[in-house]
């Protein structure tokens, strides 16, 4: 019985392998590629996630291929969301193909993992995931998104702003969820605001009844939503089935249009921090980056017929843009593939500054991997569907 | 008083998984691990139907029916039993293609209710494809090789789930909406009613089907004696055939249930089971009341565990299962086991 | 000659790979046979004690976990050493192994599995929500092993470790299935009452079973936590058990070798697909779990035996096998028991009752049993004489009466207890293992007489004792006249001299008593008449026989003393002339009118 299902998928094998190959024997091999290991959840828990940043990789190829006559080559292997196989496929992609630089994965435990390889085999590091890398650690590893601590920085200001006084927390029970749960606690001591309620649910949950009963009873002026992706619309849904009317407030990890669809009217005037893309056709014409995320839309829409509508490719598409930005910088006689190009770039990227990206505006250091301050950051509303962005 | 009735939601919903559950064991001596995989596709396409896209399960259909009818070709062409042909056709390829067409024409109307029918219908002909495909072949085996089968080919659905429904998790819309307030600080939404109501309804039809009408015997019978069912002329394979069947309808109804209340993944199927699984064994895979029972106790310690910790508390529900276990086979007399050499 | 270059040759070679490899092969092959080797170690575990202790279990990667987990927090956060984190390890998770074995391992079948199922899940589900574990992300920056001054902190290095436990785990789990407690081990699938008629506990060894796989899967995890430098819930979870059985049933679950077969094919064909699949299809990644599961499926229903199967049958057919292993000659026999005199009274039944509900099988039986005698118990179907037999062995308890074994009550004892004090017995089903070897079912018997365990066994400390339990199980064989099928496989033997072999077994013990359960039944003549002879033999050695028989020609002539039973009581009692002339006993055998 399934042994038809074999054949059947053999023989599609052999034929689109043939063709590969034929292909491929009439390809040139450019002098020197760049080779670029990306590795990427594209199945398991995170793979929503991955697969946006996939897009996003495709925008950022569309945009800039290749940098000083080098093609830039992608190798891109899955890790299922499982850390240990991150490291494996990173320590593939360094010692089997030998590329020049790496960049992943969407998951925080992957990567930090893969900051660890990359720390050890010597090879830069651009992820697009919130990694917690200090001095030694952060030599060589950057990351295009915010931290959490400036993003939550941005939201409570906001709140401060709109006159919250007090504000209860629904987050992760997990790392990102501290993160974010530490940041309020410090930046709303600061503006003055008071967190009267801590409530955590696992990200596997189904339904937020019980936490969501506590919160309303400590009666807060405003909630915080910490969680991530979709699941992080259970919160706003459960506070919206009890008839919560207080303001609600989110973080950046929730930006993606299945968490709009699946948190429907319960998300009616979410305030979110976010880095401009998410609302570039808003911007004012003198923002930073509104150049760029012109380009990336563009890209975008060349290399997927349609427009960009997530963070998660943005972030993607900086990193790119990243990469390709330090490789134009390193000198023109130390060759990709060597040890000294890898260093080379590394330092490159490092000193990237003031580089114009989709989600801010980019300058890295050593002893930090995070390269965006809250002046790139906005805020914006959703109405209707839709992320407004507030002034 | 609130966990209490979110609680008696879920206990309705693992009750109708547990009577889905025992009547595929009770028939087969399959524990049918991939129910809530079912459950899942239908809650999903569902979804699907709702942003006017077709649901990915007619890919997932028509994969099961080419292999299906493959099998009946093999099989017919072996004995050159042509005459066969028709009535297998019929079966293994007309019949699981209507409710295809019923989604594909529900998919282009605006009526919810004619969506909701077409996704409980579309996970019917799944239950008795997957039997046909990969549980006859090896009907003989014994329990816990079915067991590993069951296990695998939840793995096999849940991959076929990402490939074609994507990674990203779905909410439907309530079947009905609003709520009653039955006090001041009780607010009891209709949906939860409403699926309590359903669990209730389906576990007196069961308990009547299976006293009453002549099928339900037959099931009964070949439940408690294969071999003596299959000399007075009851063939197995139809009776599996049933049983899959109903309990595929049950799983449809258990997804178009759950989506509204909760967030549903591809691989959100195994956990479903294998809480309703629980409840299975307090009624030791043979006894519908007290699988309501134990629906009930998994239910509601759900919900209160998931006040206490909301992180453990499936480490909890499963972690039950392990006393349950012990007290269940302690209570039935063991007969030595099958030497298995 | 050959043997000896075997025995010597292939360890050196090993060591030699050991050491060659991690310098030839690139630093990602490297850590994918770290990998694979660990995973190795998970399976041998899984092998012992599901492929041949037949206790299926889907917990494995949990206890992987809980060691991992253990030498992580305690190397990071408490600051020790590795090495500690490994004597901790141990303790925990063997000690929850044995917990939940305790509770888990009576139950049978499919629940056994359901509660490893049940444990799988839980486990991991309790890392990624603990709080001082890392919940989702997990504990990073694990410092690596060290061995005094080196640290073995790359790849290559602790290949070298991971490679030499693999190989040292192998060793001690091969050593320990070819010795005593290893028979046993391979005869647990046989059921516990087999296991109690020469005194085995099944429950005590499938626990000690699960604990040393937990003992494996803990080396598994202390390795993979300092390898990784890293761990999180995920490589823990139920889907990580489920490839453990993956990779057993694959290498063919019942062979040791196939544990590295299983891991090594795993873990390589996943490289392989990951590689390839992209070249099929962009949606490479999400195929590979599904191209996994179907492999998997295919594998359950075609080929039951895994790959290693036929591997193993190429195997045995390369390598010079010797026919017996080689034991040094023993320097003295077995401790045999003093045997009570001939006529001294050795099994006494008064009023024996068993009642099943309102059913009565046995009603108010007595009888006595004298040394050096061979006594018949009799009657038509349904008598009684099974539930007779079986009050007798301690397999049912008494509802009345009593039974005294030498003077000792049995009623509170257990099946194993009685057959400890030299009481043996044989099956109306012969139970002996097929997949054994004669003399090694017969050594069965002797089971009881030797005394290394485990830890002996597993390192090779026990030839002296093995050496007289071989011996003296060959003495058994030569009793029965079976001596030259000593190395035949049981299952190939016809159901006579299976019989034969099953009575050899019950001698081994060195019984004051043998019960044999119908042993005529299903011989040809001849077949019968070997039989009757041997207990001619046995009973002019001064053993004790009874024998429960509805063959009357074949006890008329053998015995002493006749009991005959119908309907549940003794009808008849003395000399096979006596009883035949009875007219109770012929109106029972050939209805009244006769």
């Amino acid at each position: 019985m399934f042994q038809h299902i074999n054949r059947k998928t053999a023989a599609r094998f052999v034929a689109r392998s043939l063709v590969a190959s034929l292909l491929g024997a009439g390809a040139i091999a450019h002098a020197a590629d760049i080779k670029v290991g990306v590795i990427l959840p594209l199945s398991g828990p995170v793979a929503a996630q991955g697969l946006s940043t996939v897009e996003g990789i495709k925008a950022g190829v569309q945009y800039q291929d290749s940098v000083n006559g080098h093609q830039l080559k992608i190798i891109q292997l899955d890790d299922a969301s499982n850390p240990s196989l991150t490291t494996r496929n990173a320590r593939k992609l360094i010692s089997q193909d030998n590329v020049d630089v790496l960049i992943g994965t969407s998951s925080v435990p992957g990567a930090m993992a893969l900051a660890t390889v990359s720390r050890e085999e010597k090879t830069p590091l651009v992820s697009f995931t919130p990694i917690e890398l200090k001095d030694d650690a952060a030599a060589w590893a950057v990351t295009t998104t915010q931290s959490g601590d400036t993003m939550v920085s941005a939201v409570v200001d906001a709140m401060k702003r709109n006159g919250v006084k007090t504000v209860g927390y629904i987050g992760f029970a997990d790392a990102w969820g501290d993160v974010a749960y530490a940041a309020l606690q410090r930046h709303a001591k600061e503006a003055g605001i008071e967190v009267v309620a801590n409530e955590r649910y696992a990200r596997s949950d189904n339904s937020v009844a019980a936490q969501v009963l506590k919160v309303i009873a400590a009666k807060p002026d405003a909630v915080l939503g910490g969680g991530a992706g979709t699941p992080g619309a259970l919160p706003y849904i459960g506070l919206h089935e009890r008839g919560y009317k207080g303001a609600i407030y989110g973080t950046h990890a929730i930006l993606s249009p299945e968490f709009v669809k699946l948190v429907g009217e319960a998300g009616e005037g979410l305030i979110v921090p976010t880095g401009p893309a998410l609302v570039g056709s808003q911007l004012p014409a003198d923002n930073p980056s509104k150049a760029i995320i012109d380009e990336y839309t563009k890209a975008y829409k060349a290399a997927h017929g349609e427009e960009p509508y997530d963070v998660f490719s943005a972030y993607a598409f900086d990193a790119w843009l990243v990469v390709a930005e330090a490789a134009k910088r390193v000198p023109a006689d130390i060759q990709p593939g060597t040890p000294e190009f890898r260093t080379a770039l590394r330092d490159a990227i490092k000193q990237t500054t003031k580089l114009a990206g989709t989600e801010g505006v980019f300058s890295y250091a050593p002893d930090t991997a995070y390269g965006v301050d809250k002046s790139s950051v906005v805020i914006v509303k959703l109405e209707n569907g839709h992320w407004v962005l507030q002034p | 008083m609130i966990l209490l009735t979110d609680g008696l939601a879920w206990s309705a919903i693992y009750l109708i998984i547990g009577l889905g559950l025992v009547l595929i064991f009770s028939v087969t001596r399959v524990i049918f691990v991939p129910f809530g995989s079912i459950a899942v596709f239908s809650a999903l396409s569902l979804g699907a139907m709702e942003s006017g896209h077709l649901p990915a399960m007619i890919n997932l259909l028509g994969l099961f029916v080419a292999v299906a009818v493959l099998m009946e070709l093999w099989s017919i062409g072996r004995q050159r039993a042509w005459g066969r042909l028709p009535g297998s056709l019929l079966r293994w390829l007309v019949v699981p293609l209507l409710p295809c067409l019923l989604a594909v024409w529900a998919t282009g109307q605006d009526s919810e209710a004619l969506r909701v029918v077409a996704a409980i219908l579309l996970a019917v002909p799944l239950g008795p494809l997957i039997e046909r495909v990969a549980l006859r072949p090896v009907a003989h085996a014994s329990v816990l090789s079915l067991l590993i089968v069951s296990l695998v080919l939840d793995l096999i659905l849940a991959g076929l789930g990402l490939l074609w429904f994507g990674p990203e998790g779905i909410r439907t819309k309530a079947s009905l909406n609003g709520s009653i307030a039955v006090s001041s600080n009780l607010v009891i939404n209709y949906q939860t009613l409403l699926t309590i109501a359903v669990a209730l309804v389906l576990a007196v039809l069961f308990y009547v089907g299976l006293q009453r009408t002549r099928m339900g015997k037959v099931l009964h019978a070949t439940a408690s004696n294969p071999v003596g069912a299959r000399l007075v002329g009851i063939r197995p394979a139809f009776t599996a055939t049933i049983a899959h069947g109903i309990s595929a309808l049950l799983a449809g109804i258990v997804g178009v249930l759950v989506s509204p209340v909760a967030t549903i993944y591809y691989d959100s199927g195994l956990i479903l089971t294998l809480k309703a699984f629980v409840a299975a064994i307090i009624g030791g895979l043979v006894s519908y009341p007290l699988t309501a029972v134990g629906a009930l106790l998994v239910g509601v310690a759900e919900s209160y565990a998931s006040f206490w910790n909301s992180g453990l508390k499936d480490a909890i529900v499963f972690g039950l299962l392990i006393p349950i276990l012990v007290i269940r086979s302690g209570l039935v007399v063991h007969h030595e086991e099958e030497s298995e050499e | 000659m050959k043997q000896r270059i075997w025995k010597y040759a292939m360890p050196l070679l090993m060591l030699l790979l050991i050491v060659a490899v991690p310098q030839i092969l690139g630093s990602f092959h490297v850590a994918l046979l770290n990998d694979i080797g660990i995973a190795a170690l998970v399976v041998i575990g899984l092998i012992l004690v599901s492929g041949i202790g037949g206790a299926l279990s889907f917990g494995q990667a949990a206890f992987v976990g809980i060691a991992a987990y253990t030498t992580a927090w305690l190397s990071t956060t408490q600051g020790l050493s590795p090495w500690a984190g490994l004597v901790l390890g141990l303790v925990l998770t063997c000690g929850s192994a044995w917990l939940i074995g305790g509770i888990t391992m009576r139950l049978g079948g499919h629940y056994l599995a359901l509660s490893t199922i049940a444990w799988g899940l839980a486990v991991p589900l309790v890392f990624a929500n603990t709080h001082a574990l890392g919940s989702h992300t997990g504990i990073d920056g694990i410092p690596p092993i060290s061995l005094g001054p080196w640290a073995l902190d790359a790849s290559r290095t602790v290949f070298v470790l991971i490679w030499l436990v693999v190989l040292g785990g192998a060793w001690f789990a091969y050593n320990l299935l070819g010795s005593r407690v290893g028979r046993t081990i391979r005869a647990l699938r046989g059921g516990k009452i087999l296991m109690a008629s020469f005194g085995s506990d099944a429950f005590r060894l499938r626990l000690t079973l699960f604990v040393l796989a937990s003992a494996y899967a803990t080396l598994a995890g202390w390795l993979y936590a300092h390898a990784n430098r890293f761990v999180s819930h995920t490589p823990f979870s139920l889907h990580a058990s489920i490839d453990y059985v993956f990779m057993m049933v694959v290498g063919g679950m019942s062979q040791l070798g196939s544990a590295l077969l299983g891991s090594a094919l795993y873990i390589g064909l996943n490289n392989f697909l990951q590689d390839v699949l992209p070249l099929v299809t962009d949606r490479g990644a999400q195929v590979n779990s599904l191209v996994f599961a179907l492999l998997f499926l295919l594998i359950l229903l075609r080929m039951p035996g895994g790959i290693g199967r036929p591997l193993s049958r190429l195997w045995t057919r390369l390598r010079p096998r010797a026919k017996a292993p080689v034991l040094p000659a023993p320097s003295r026999q077995l401790e045999q028991r003093s045997m009570p005199e001939r006529g001294r009274s050795i099994l006494n039944v008064q009023n024996a009752t068993k009642r099943f509900g309102g059913l009565v099988a046995v009603n108010g039986v007595s009888f006595e049993l004298k040394a050096g005698e061979i006594v018949g118990l009799i009657g038509p179907n349904g008598a009684g004489k099974s539930t007779m037999f079986n009050l007798l062995t301690g397999t049912l308890p008494l509802s009345d009466g009593t039974v005294s074994f030498m003077d000792e009550p049995t009623s509170g004892l257990t099946q194993r207890q009685i057959a400890l004090r030299g009481v043996a017995r044989t099956f109306q089903h012969v139970k002996l293992r097929p997949a054994m070897t004669v003399l090694e079912n017969v050594a069965l018997g002797a089971h009881a007489r030797g005394h290394c365990g485990l830890w002996r066994g597993g390192l090779r400390m026990d030839r002296e004792e093995e050496a007289r339990i071989m011996a003296e199980a060959m003495r058994q064989l030569k009793r029965v006249g079976l001596a030259d099928q000593a190395y035949e496989l049981a299952g190939s033997l016809a159901l006579g001299t299976q019989r034969l072999v099953e009575i050899a077994r019950s001698l081994a013990s060195d019984p004051v008593l043998i019960m044999l359960d119908e042993p005529a039944a299903g011989l040809r003549l001849l077949e019968k008449q070997a039989l009757a002879s041997l207990l001619d033999t046995l009973r002019s050695e001064g053993v004790t026989v009874l024998i429960v028989e509805h063959d009357m020609e074949f006890v008329m002539s053998l015995v002493d003393r006749l009991v005959v039973m119908n309907f549940g009581s003794k009808i008849s009692e003395g000399r096979p002339d006596e009883v035949r002339a009875d007219p109770q006993v012929q109106a029972a055998y050939l209805g009244s009118d006769a």
